[in-house]
Protein backbone atom coordinates (compact mmCIF):
# COMPACT_ATOMS: atom_id res chain seq x y z
CA UNK A 1 0.00 0.00 0.00
CA UNK A 2 1.30 3.21 -1.12
CA UNK A 3 2.31 5.57 2.08
CA UNK A 4 1.35 9.05 2.34
CA UNK A 5 2.49 11.95 4.00
CA UNK A 6 -0.57 14.73 4.03
CA UNK A 7 1.34 18.41 4.69
CA UNK A 8 -1.35 21.66 5.11
CA UNK A 9 -1.38 23.97 8.28
CA UNK A 10 -5.30 23.35 8.01
CA UNK A 11 -6.38 20.86 9.78
CA UNK A 12 -9.48 20.62 7.61
CA UNK A 13 -7.45 20.16 4.18
CA UNK A 14 -5.90 17.43 6.17
CA UNK A 15 -8.87 15.74 6.73
CA UNK A 16 -10.00 16.28 3.27
CA UNK A 17 -7.26 14.80 1.72
CA UNK A 18 -6.72 12.07 3.96
CA UNK A 19 -10.44 11.19 3.77
CA UNK A 20 -9.90 10.89 -0.20
CA UNK A 21 -6.78 9.54 -0.52
CA UNK A 22 -8.02 6.68 2.31
CA UNK A 23 -11.22 5.48 0.97
CA UNK A 24 -9.04 4.84 -2.47
CA UNK A 25 -6.32 2.47 -1.24
CA UNK A 26 -3.88 4.78 0.11
CA UNK A 27 -1.77 4.99 3.62
CA UNK A 28 -1.63 8.09 5.51
CA UNK A 29 1.58 7.18 7.48
CA UNK A 30 1.55 10.93 8.72
CA UNK A 31 1.02 14.66 8.38
CA UNK A 32 2.27 17.67 9.12
CA UNK A 33 1.15 21.50 9.87
CA UNK A 34 4.03 23.22 8.68
CA UNK A 35 7.31 22.28 6.16
CA UNK A 36 9.90 21.95 9.29
CA UNK A 37 7.25 19.23 10.50
CA UNK A 38 7.08 17.86 6.97
CA UNK A 39 11.41 17.56 6.83
CA UNK A 40 11.35 15.95 9.88
CA UNK A 41 8.62 13.32 9.38
CA UNK A 42 9.72 13.11 6.10
CA UNK A 43 12.87 11.66 7.91
CA UNK A 44 11.47 9.84 10.48
CA UNK A 45 8.85 8.07 8.15
CA UNK A 46 9.86 7.56 4.69
CA UNK A 47 6.91 7.48 2.73
CA UNK A 48 6.26 6.58 -0.97
CA UNK A 49 4.49 10.21 -1.48
CA UNK A 50 4.36 13.79 -0.35
CA UNK A 51 0.90 16.48 -0.40
CA UNK A 52 2.44 19.65 0.37
CA UNK A 53 0.94 22.99 0.90
CA UNK A 54 2.92 26.18 0.05
CA UNK A 55 1.41 29.23 2.31
CA UNK A 56 1.90 27.62 6.09
CA UNK A 57 4.32 29.21 9.01
CA UNK A 58 7.53 28.65 10.21
CA UNK A 59 8.47 27.13 6.43
CA UNK A 60 6.81 27.38 3.82
CA UNK A 61 6.22 24.18 1.53
CA UNK A 62 8.70 25.25 -1.68
CA UNK A 63 11.58 24.90 1.08
CA UNK A 64 10.12 21.92 2.35
CA UNK A 65 10.62 20.71 -0.92
CA UNK A 66 14.28 21.82 -1.24
CA UNK A 67 14.77 20.17 2.03
CA UNK A 68 13.16 17.14 1.31
CA UNK A 69 15.11 16.66 -2.00
CA UNK A 70 18.75 16.68 -0.33
CA UNK A 71 17.70 14.21 1.99
CA UNK A 72 15.95 12.12 -0.61
CA UNK A 73 16.58 13.36 -4.34
CA UNK A 74 14.04 10.48 -5.81
CA UNK A 75 11.14 11.81 -3.06
CA UNK A 76 7.95 12.19 -4.66
CA UNK A 77 6.34 15.31 -3.90
CA UNK A 78 3.05 16.91 -5.30
CA UNK A 79 2.10 20.71 -4.33
CA UNK A 80 -1.38 21.61 -3.15
CA UNK A 81 -1.78 25.25 -2.75
CA UNK A 82 -4.25 27.94 -3.68
CA UNK A 83 -1.18 30.00 -4.91
CA UNK A 84 -1.56 29.05 -8.58
CA UNK A 85 0.33 31.69 -10.54
CA UNK A 86 2.77 30.91 -13.03
CA UNK A 87 5.92 31.74 -10.77
CA UNK A 88 4.72 29.32 -8.02
CA UNK A 89 4.51 26.69 -10.06
CA UNK A 90 7.58 26.98 -11.33
CA UNK A 91 9.38 27.74 -8.40
CA UNK A 92 8.08 24.69 -6.96
CA UNK A 93 8.43 22.01 -10.13
CA UNK A 94 12.11 23.21 -10.38
CA UNK A 95 12.58 22.75 -6.11
CA UNK A 96 11.95 18.98 -7.45
CA UNK A 97 8.06 18.93 -6.74
CA UNK A 98 6.54 15.94 -9.59
CA UNK A 99 2.95 18.20 -10.08
CA UNK A 100 1.07 21.38 -9.02
CA UNK A 101 -2.64 21.00 -7.82
CA UNK A 102 -4.48 24.39 -7.31
CA UNK A 103 -6.92 24.82 -4.57
CA UNK A 104 -9.75 24.35 -5.00
CA UNK A 105 -9.55 20.57 -5.95
CA UNK A 106 -11.45 17.79 -7.02
CA UNK A 107 -10.92 14.25 -5.69
CA UNK A 108 -10.34 12.76 -9.19
CA UNK A 109 -7.29 15.32 -10.17
CA UNK A 110 -5.71 14.30 -6.53
CA UNK A 111 -6.07 11.21 -7.54
CA UNK A 112 -4.55 11.08 -11.15
CA UNK A 113 -1.24 13.37 -10.21
CA UNK A 114 -0.94 10.08 -7.09
CA UNK A 115 -1.44 7.62 -9.62
CA UNK A 116 1.16 9.63 -12.20
CA UNK A 117 3.62 9.93 -9.70
CA UNK A 118 4.15 7.07 -8.16
CA UNK A 119 3.77 5.31 -11.87
CA UNK A 120 0.49 3.35 -10.88
CA UNK B 1 9.07 53.38 -5.81
CA UNK B 2 5.17 54.47 -5.40
CA UNK B 3 2.88 51.37 -4.77
CA UNK B 4 0.45 50.06 -7.20
CA UNK B 5 -2.58 51.62 -5.58
CA UNK B 6 -5.03 49.15 -7.68
CA UNK B 7 -7.83 48.50 -4.09
CA UNK B 8 -10.50 48.21 -6.97
CA UNK B 9 -8.54 46.01 -8.95
CA UNK B 10 -8.05 43.81 -5.78
CA UNK B 11 -11.26 43.46 -5.00
CA UNK B 12 -12.97 42.65 -7.88
CA UNK B 13 -10.32 39.88 -8.30
CA UNK B 14 -11.31 38.51 -4.79
CA UNK B 15 -15.13 38.62 -5.68
CA UNK B 16 -13.90 37.10 -8.87
CA UNK B 17 -12.09 34.34 -6.57
CA UNK B 18 -15.23 33.97 -4.15
CA UNK B 19 -17.03 33.26 -7.43
CA UNK B 20 -14.84 30.35 -8.39
CA UNK B 21 -14.14 28.62 -4.89
CA UNK B 22 -17.92 28.63 -3.98
CA UNK B 23 -19.03 27.63 -7.13
CA UNK B 24 -22.64 28.43 -6.41
CA UNK B 25 -24.77 31.20 -7.56
CA UNK B 26 -24.93 34.30 -5.66
CA UNK B 27 -25.51 37.88 -5.57
CA UNK B 28 -23.13 40.43 -5.05
CA UNK B 29 -24.09 43.47 -3.05
CA UNK B 30 -22.24 46.95 -3.91
CA UNK B 31 -19.53 48.22 -2.23
CA UNK B 32 -20.17 50.39 0.80
CA UNK B 33 -16.82 51.95 2.60
CA UNK B 34 -16.02 52.55 6.01
CA UNK B 35 -13.43 53.92 8.21
CA UNK B 36 -11.39 53.35 11.66
CA UNK B 37 -13.56 50.75 13.00
CA UNK B 38 -14.82 47.28 11.93
CA UNK B 39 -17.00 44.92 14.51
CA UNK B 40 -16.88 41.25 13.53
CA UNK B 41 -20.32 39.35 14.76
CA UNK B 42 -18.95 35.77 14.87
CA UNK B 43 -16.35 34.62 12.69
CA UNK B 44 -13.78 35.85 10.61
CA UNK B 45 -10.35 35.36 8.84
CA UNK B 46 -7.66 38.15 7.76
CA UNK B 47 -4.98 37.67 5.44
CA UNK B 48 -2.37 39.99 4.87
CA UNK B 49 -1.15 41.46 1.64
CA UNK B 50 1.81 42.23 0.64
CA UNK B 51 3.80 43.36 -3.07
CA UNK B 52 1.99 45.74 -5.56
CA UNK B 53 -0.80 46.22 -3.50
CA UNK B 54 -0.42 46.40 -0.09
CA UNK B 55 -4.07 45.56 2.57
CA UNK B 56 -5.68 42.95 4.59
CA UNK B 57 -8.20 40.90 3.02
CA UNK B 58 -10.72 39.39 5.90
CA UNK B 59 -13.91 37.18 5.05
CA UNK B 60 -16.40 37.11 7.89
CA UNK B 61 -19.88 36.10 8.67
CA UNK B 62 -21.89 34.01 11.08
CA UNK B 63 -20.77 30.39 12.37
CA UNK B 64 -24.05 28.68 11.14
CA UNK B 65 -23.31 30.17 7.13
CA UNK B 66 -19.73 28.89 6.93
CA UNK B 67 -21.53 25.78 8.57
CA UNK B 68 -23.97 25.29 5.89
CA UNK B 69 -21.49 26.11 2.91
CA UNK B 70 -19.10 23.08 4.50
CA UNK B 71 -22.06 20.97 4.42
CA UNK B 72 -22.68 21.95 0.71
CA UNK B 73 -18.90 22.24 -0.67
CA UNK B 74 -17.73 18.94 0.96
CA UNK B 75 -20.94 17.10 2.47
CA UNK B 76 -20.02 17.69 6.35
CA UNK B 77 -21.24 20.24 8.64
CA UNK B 78 -18.38 21.25 10.80
CA UNK B 79 -18.44 22.44 14.24
CA UNK B 80 -15.65 23.83 16.70
CA UNK B 81 -12.22 23.98 15.53
CA UNK B 82 -12.78 21.81 12.39
CA UNK B 83 -15.13 24.71 11.09
CA UNK B 84 -12.63 27.23 12.16
CA UNK B 85 -10.24 25.08 9.88
CA UNK B 86 -12.31 25.34 7.11
CA UNK B 87 -13.11 29.11 6.99
CA UNK B 88 -9.58 30.04 7.69
CA UNK B 89 -8.52 27.87 4.82
CA UNK B 90 -11.76 29.06 2.23
CA UNK B 91 -9.90 32.65 3.00
CA UNK B 92 -6.54 31.16 1.94
CA UNK B 93 -8.08 29.63 -1.06
CA UNK B 94 -9.64 33.02 -1.76
CA UNK B 95 -6.59 34.99 -1.24
CA UNK B 96 -4.01 32.39 -3.18
CA UNK B 97 -6.67 32.71 -6.02
CA UNK B 98 -6.98 36.40 -6.22
CA UNK B 99 -3.06 36.60 -5.82
CA UNK B 100 -3.13 34.28 -9.23
CA UNK B 101 -5.51 36.25 -10.86
CA UNK B 102 -3.79 39.21 -10.38
CA UNK B 103 -0.41 37.74 -11.12
CA UNK B 104 -2.35 36.70 -14.90
CA UNK B 105 -2.69 40.50 -15.16
CA UNK B 106 1.24 41.50 -14.29
CA UNK B 107 0.51 42.48 -10.78
CA UNK B 108 2.14 40.50 -7.75
CA UNK B 109 1.02 40.27 -4.63
CA UNK B 110 1.96 37.38 -1.56
CA UNK B 111 0.03 36.23 1.10
CA UNK B 112 0.37 35.48 4.75
CA UNK B 113 -1.20 32.39 6.72
CA UNK B 114 -4.86 33.23 7.47
CA UNK B 115 -5.75 34.25 11.02
CA UNK B 116 -9.03 33.11 12.01
CA UNK B 117 -10.84 34.97 14.86
CA UNK B 118 -13.73 34.03 16.44
CA UNK B 119 -16.10 36.27 18.52
CA UNK B 120 -17.70 39.70 18.73
CA UNK B 121 -14.70 41.78 18.25
CA UNK B 122 -13.98 45.77 17.44
CA UNK B 123 -11.16 46.01 14.83
CA UNK B 124 -8.96 49.29 14.65
CA UNK B 125 -5.78 50.02 12.25
CA UNK B 126 -6.76 50.76 9.12
CA UNK B 127 -7.34 54.24 7.06
CA UNK B 128 -10.45 53.08 5.06
CA UNK B 129 -11.79 49.93 4.35
CA UNK B 130 -14.28 48.24 1.91
CA UNK B 131 -17.12 45.57 2.16
CA UNK B 132 -18.93 43.57 0.04
CA UNK B 133 -21.78 40.98 1.29
CA UNK B 134 -21.80 38.34 -1.41
CA UNK B 135 -25.22 36.31 -0.62
CA UNK B 136 -24.79 32.74 -1.37
CA UNK B 137 -28.14 30.82 -2.96
CA UNK B 138 -29.69 28.50 -0.11
CA UNK B 139 -26.85 29.60 2.08
CA UNK B 140 -26.50 32.84 3.11
CA UNK B 141 -24.36 36.24 3.30
CA UNK B 142 -20.50 36.43 3.57
CA UNK B 143 -18.70 39.63 4.08
CA UNK B 144 -15.81 39.83 2.00
CA UNK B 145 -13.75 43.08 3.52
CA UNK B 146 -10.47 44.89 2.46
CA UNK B 147 -8.97 46.89 5.09
CA UNK B 148 -6.02 49.53 3.70
CA UNK B 149 -3.74 51.86 5.05
CA UNK B 150 -3.64 54.57 2.39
Amino acid sequence: MTKILVVDDAAFMRLMLKTILSKNGYEIVGEAENGQDAVEKYRALSPDLVTMDITMPVMEGVEAVRQIKLIDPEAKIIMCSAMGQQTMVVESLQAGARDFIVKPFQEERVLESIRKAIGA
Amino acid sequence: MQKYDGATDLLNSAIESIKHVFSRPMQVEAPHLFEQTLIQSDIGVLVGIVGDMEGRLIIEGEGRIFSNLSQSMYGMPLEGEMLHSFVGEMANMIAGNTSTLLSNRGRHIDITPPTVMVGKLQMYGFSRGIRVTVHLEAIGPVNTILLLQA
